[in-house]
């Protein structure tokens, strides 16, 4: 049955479609010229409208038939779907072995796989490495950072600036970017720590576009708008034997572009092919994923790790039993924000060009939307949450000019589908058995 | 010493004319997060939708034949802030209701992709070209020296104080006195309680949302008609330095949200007279830092207390 | 749900399959047009996508190249350098040789160096930032002029002509607006003009107040703004609006009609440095009523040298009798084409050759007159 109440509801919503898509899609305002004029949109448009306000229309009147039948489709339920041994020391071998294999594929890949995609799952592993790092801060000790990117810049613009003045390599800059960027992290951290919630949030977004501003501004120094370019791609380490022992650099261009480098395929002689270049970065890449995984995994499970999540959970009780709610924050923040040094050190050999306008507001905003999508604390759900965010605006390229609007749609959509994220994290607990 | 003090009255009313459109956008930042404690990002972009209507608007009147300038410009005004309450509205329902709640960062990233959505629905509908319309209301009045520097007020600049401070006043009769005032500031209180003594929580949400919305379109007519411009892709700043307003005020505080946007209007056209126009970000933030170092809660926010 | 999921794995084994299908044409040769579709700047990448979509439509009616049929691909890059680079990839991946593109300055510098190594012939219709050709690439060529070359152009017409008491130099603290302006700065000053202030605004700004009461109380009498004309619209507007009287002077970003429809009469007497407008050159008249016909204005800044980008891809391959990219960019060094913008011969940098500006007067009905 349909009752009236209903109708007078659906009405409601189907006239809200009409007076939402009328004024901005049923007409155009045209300037040619120097005075404005009004376009009528055509047919196609109009009739458009007109059939989603009815859609609109139905939809609301006839919601509950709608939603019983929705439900007899099962929702996917990722987190059943993996096997769970109940038992920890069980536990932790599945998760062993679901690693290795991961590990194993993410390395064997490429080989098979297409330039364009391995450079595409190159960029996913920085989101990875970022929404990692940031899943510290947010996710575990429940601090909300919206100037994330502060510190991938701090970590890209350390490694081009060095490079650039001193001519130092990728290898030498990768640990001091990770530094300097955590150096910023715990002087900025230090102020603003006791500030609480979306006070936190709003700060840190200052001080993320204040250093997007500084960057741009110091023209003689960062190049300000120009930004730094011929940032020289990171080389594998070699032992040269001729004409005498040495380790020397293996750069995967044609020519060696710094001195006493070695092109790749002349130490191995083979044939010059470009995608070993993108072949080695996704390799690279992988390596600091693993690595920014393993590491944190030990932080969660030392001490600091443990006063990270009882922090996030219950503030005064922490503070009650005499941990030392400041430099938890710190803690938390400077690692963190050394990760996303790492992830940008990385960033600027991929590109091998950098400038202030890749380290806007937005891309804090996407970081963060991969921690809440990947649930908060789980590493995996991070993992899936930045394929996702990463993979889906390419997958949407088919519909060229559409593809952002409807990446916000993706993005308002999963939220509502799994707000607990993809992989809601798992709290170490401990259980009680009888025996 | 005459022309030093021109210059800086000139530039303290040009701040406070950039700080009046910054509280009326912020207020809807501030009464939203007062009442169920997110940060709707997507509000910039009701903003940006209420200066396209209200261009439409004027526009189509212009067409029809109607030049009588304050009809048109009322007529505009709320046809803007019907379409926009509106959107308020409609995006409340759909992108943050279902997700009410929860952690509160789910809606956050919910208004995130919001805003990306609204930004790209009106450029793919009206282009992703500047509109503009002329200048409507001229007229302006200068004082000082005929041979030195002169201050001049537009009178654009006089509308939108006096508009700002009646939108202001309005609203604070309207929270203090109306029974749905009422109801918002008891919501704002103790949602939980409000909901277990029979106000309708669901309607006081939709409601603010409603305000906040037909205030951004205030706004966005008033500037509309002041830079004569609009792209997509103008709610997007506003929206993040009204955002800012409503937190130096103590966001959750209509008073200061209107302080607020104030203060960061005055400190960005003082940064650009006596500094250099390329800081008065960095030192608009720079303040808010530091403000918030001193006042944890912002100029006029309440201090949190913490419950046991 | 399961509807959705359905659909995309159909898209996604489309793609896959579209992929691997790439050489299997023989008979056409790809071109990939890279630029903006989406983000703010996509009305520039419109200008180069019907440029070169109009290129690559009158080409392959007039019979294709060496009987082959052009096709022009898009790929989106939204002026953002990390996805320029993931689109370059792509590109390499797709099996395309040619790029027109890209179109911002800070996309096409990471971008070219993937195609310098792939040995892809990349020509920007757009890229005006003298980095692009300073590293030696061979695969690099563009068809417009460059900022270090129009920034003298006006800066000497200041300095000899106008020669103003105070000078302003603004900028919009972006690549092409501040390389314009620093370039503008050095020449006045070498000829002796007092620069009273040199400073940057942020684009996307909607208000200038501050620095146009500031530019009054420093008797400002003649401004040079480097950047866009979205940001110039306003400061003219405002400043007719706060009195400020002085002439304005720009770069062929903010030549555009719609300066005139944000400034209104304020963009009158505007002067700006500006390629001859080839749109109104009556050799180019059948190709402009062939844009007109399509309903696209073929007066933006970019339509035409996108046009001619395609066209000497086109004729490169004509040459050479074939698609192999070495000979071609060498025959690019050694030939003279001729395009909708002019008789073209590119140096051994890839820049043209000559690439003149001209000062135009701009008028308040969006016209404008030749100063020179």
């Amino acid at each position: 049955m349909i009752s009236q109440e209903k109708i007078i509801h659906g009405l409601i919503a189907a006239i809200a479609t009409l007076v939402l898509a009328f004024p901005l899609l049923g007409v155009k305002l045209v300037t040619d010229g120097i005075s404005p004029h009004l376009e009528n949109a055509d047919t196609n448009t109009i009739v458009s409208i007109l059939v989603a306000s009815l859609a609109v229309f139905f939809v609301q009147v006839f919601k509950d038939h709608l939603s019983s039948a929705f439900s007899a489709i099962p929702r996917p339920d990722l987190l059943s779907k993996i096997p769970r041994p109940t038992t920890t020391s069980g536990r932790d071998k599945a998760e062993k072995i679901a690693t290795m294999l991961l590990i194993a594929f993410a390395l064997a890949w490429p080989f098979a796989a297409s330039r364009g995609s391995v450079d595409l799952a190159t960029l996913v592993l920085i989101y990875v490495m970022l929404g990692l790092g940031l899943n510290i801060v947010v996710g575990l000790a429940g601090l909300l950072d919206l100037g994330y990117v502060a510190f991938y810049a701090v970590g890209a613009y350390s490694y081009a600036l060095l490079s650039d003045y001193y001519g130092l390599s990728f290898w030498v800059c990768l640990p001091i970017a990770g530094l300097l960027a955590a150096a910023f992290g715990f002087l900025l951290g230090f102020p603003v720590l006791r500030l609480r919630g979306d006070y936190l949030a709003i700060v840190t977004l200052g001080f993320g576009e204040i250093i997007r501003i500084m960057i741009n501004n110091l023209t003689s120094l960062t190049g300000g708008p120009n930004g730094i370019g011929n940032i020289p791609k990171p080389t594998l380490p070699a032992i040269q034997t001729e004409p005498d022992l040495a380790l020397v650099g293996l750069e995967f261009g044609k020519r060696a572009k710094t001195e006493g480098n070695i092109p790749f395929h002349e130490y191995f002689g083979i044939a010059y092919d470009g995608s070993y270049k993108v072949i080695f970065l996704y390799l690279l890449a992988v390596l600091l994923v693993v690595f920014t995984i393993y590491v944190i995994r030990r932080l969660v499970r030392m001490p600091v790790g443990r006063a990270w999540e009882a922090l996030r959970e219950d503030e005064i009780a922490c503070r009650s039993l005499g941990l030392n709610r400041t430099a938890i924050k710190l803690s938390a923040f400077t690692m963190g924000a050394s990760f996303a040094g790492f992830a940008g050190a990385f960033f600027a050999a991929r590109q091998g060009f950098i400038s202030p306008e890749s380290f806007t507001f937005i891309e804090s905003a996407i970081i963060l939307a991969i921690v809440v999508l990947g649930g908060m604390g789980s590493q995996f759900g991070i993992i899936l949450a930045a394929i996702a965010m990463t993979v889906l605006p390419e997958i949407a390229r088919e519909f060229q000019e559409y593809r952002m609007l409807l990446f916000g749609v993706m993005m308002v959509f999963m939220m509502i589908w799994r707000p607990q994220g993809l992989l809601p994290a798992k709290r170490p607990q401990l259980e009680m058995t009888h025996d | 010493m005459v022309e030093a003090s021109l210059y800086f009255i000139q530039q303290l009313l040009n701040g406070l004319t950039i700080g009046s459109t910054y509280a009326l956008i912020a207020i809807g930042y501030t009464m939203v997060y007062g009442i169920i404690g997110m940060i709707n990002f997507a509000h910039g972009e009701i903003y940006m939708i209420g200066m396209y209507v209200s261009f439409v608007a004027i526009t189509g009147l212009m067409m029809a034949g109607i030049t009588f300038l304050p009809v048109v410009l009322l007529l505009a005004l709320a046809f803007s802030m019907f379409v926009s309450s509106t959107y308020g509205w409609a995006v409340e329902r759909v992108a943050y209701r279902p997700l009410r709640g929860g952690n509160r960062l789910i809606p956050l990233i919910s208004a995130i992709g919001m805003s990306i959505f609204l930004q790209n629905y009106v450029r793919l509908a009206q282009g992703s070209r500047d509109v503009a319309i002329p200048s409507l209301i001229e007229g302006n009045w200068s004082f000082g020296p005929a041979d030195g520097f002169q201050a001049t007020v537009s009178l654009m600049q006089v509308i939108i104080w006096i508009s700002t401070v009646i939108s202001m006043f309005a609203l604070t009769q309207f929270i203090a006195r109306s029974k749905t005032g009422k109801a918002c500031r008891a919501v704002a209180e103790d949602l939980k309680m409000a909901n277990l003594l029979g106000i309708d929580t669901n309607r006081v949400i939709s409601v603010t949302f409603i305000i906040g919305a037909a205030l951004a379109a205030v706004a966005g007519l008033l500037l509309g008609l002041y830079y004569g411009v609009a792209n997509p892709f103008v709610g997007f700043i506003a929206g993040l330095k009204a955002f800012t307003a409503a937190v130096l005020g103590g966001i959750g505080s209509i008073p200061g949200a209107m302080l607020g946007g104030l203060l960061l209007g005055v400190t960005e056209s003082m940064t650009g007279a006596y500094f250099s126009t390329e800081y008065k970000d960095v030192v608009s933030f720079g303040l808010l830092v530091l403000i918030l170092l001193f006042r944890p809660t912002g100029l006029l926010g309440k201090p949190e207390v913490e419950k046991i | 749900m399961k509807k959705f999921s359905k659909k995309l794995l159909t898209i996604s084994t489309s793609l896959a399959i579209a992929g691997t299908v790439s050489f299997a044409h023989a008979d056409t040769i790809k071109i990939a047009l890279a630029g903006p579709v989406t983000g703010a700047v996509a009305q520039y990448g419109d200008m180069q996508m019907i440029g070169a979509q109009m290129a690559i439509e009158k080409i392959n009616a007039a019979g294709g190249v060496n009987g082959d049929t052009l096709e022009g691909i898009i790929y989106d890059d939204a002026c953002d350098p990390k996805q320029a680079v993931a689109v370059a990839n792509k590109i390499v991946n797709d099996g395309v040789k040619f790029v027109v593109g890209h179109l911002c300055s800070s996309s096409t510098q990471p971008a070219s160096d993937i195609y310098e190594d792939e040995g892809i012939l990349m020509v920007t219709a757009a890229s005006t930032s003298p980095d692009i050709t300073t590293r030696g690439y061979k695969m690099v060529f563009r068809t417009i002029g460059l900022d270090s070359h129009q920034g003298p152009t006006a800066g000497n017409y200041i300095a000899d002509t106008i020669k103003p008491k105070n000078l302003a130099i603004i900028h919009d603290k972006q690549q092409y607006g501040e390389g314009i302006a620093s370039a503008v700065k050095k020449t006045v000053e070498s000829k002796g003009i007092n620069v009273v202030m040199y400073e940057g605004v942020t684009a996307g700004d909607k208000d200038f107040s501050s620095l146009i009461a500031k530019m009054k109380k420093e008797n400002v009498d003649f401004i040079y703004y480097g950047g866009y004309h979205p940001e110039l619209g306003l400061i003219l507007r405002q400043s007719a609006e706060q009195g400020l009287a002085a002439k304005f002077m720009g770069p062929e970003g903010v030549g555009n009609k719609d300066i005139s429809t944000i400034a209104g009469a304020a963009s009158e007497g505007l002067m700006v440095t500006l390629p001859p407008s080839f749109d109104l050159n009556p050799e180019n008249k059948s190709l402009v009523d062939s844009f007109k016909a399509k309903n696209q204005d073929p007066s933006g800044a970019f339509v035409m040298t996108a046009y001619s980008a395609v066209q000497v891809i086109a004729d490169g391959i004509k040459l050479t009798k074939g698609t192999d990219t070495n000979a071609i960019q060498q025959a690019l060094r050694s030939n003279s084409f001729s395009t909708p913008t002019g008789s073209l011969e590119f140096d051994e940098k890839g820049d043209l050759k000559s690439f003149d500006f001209v000062i135009y007067e701009w008028h308040s009905d969006g016209t404008k007159t030749a100063l020179k």
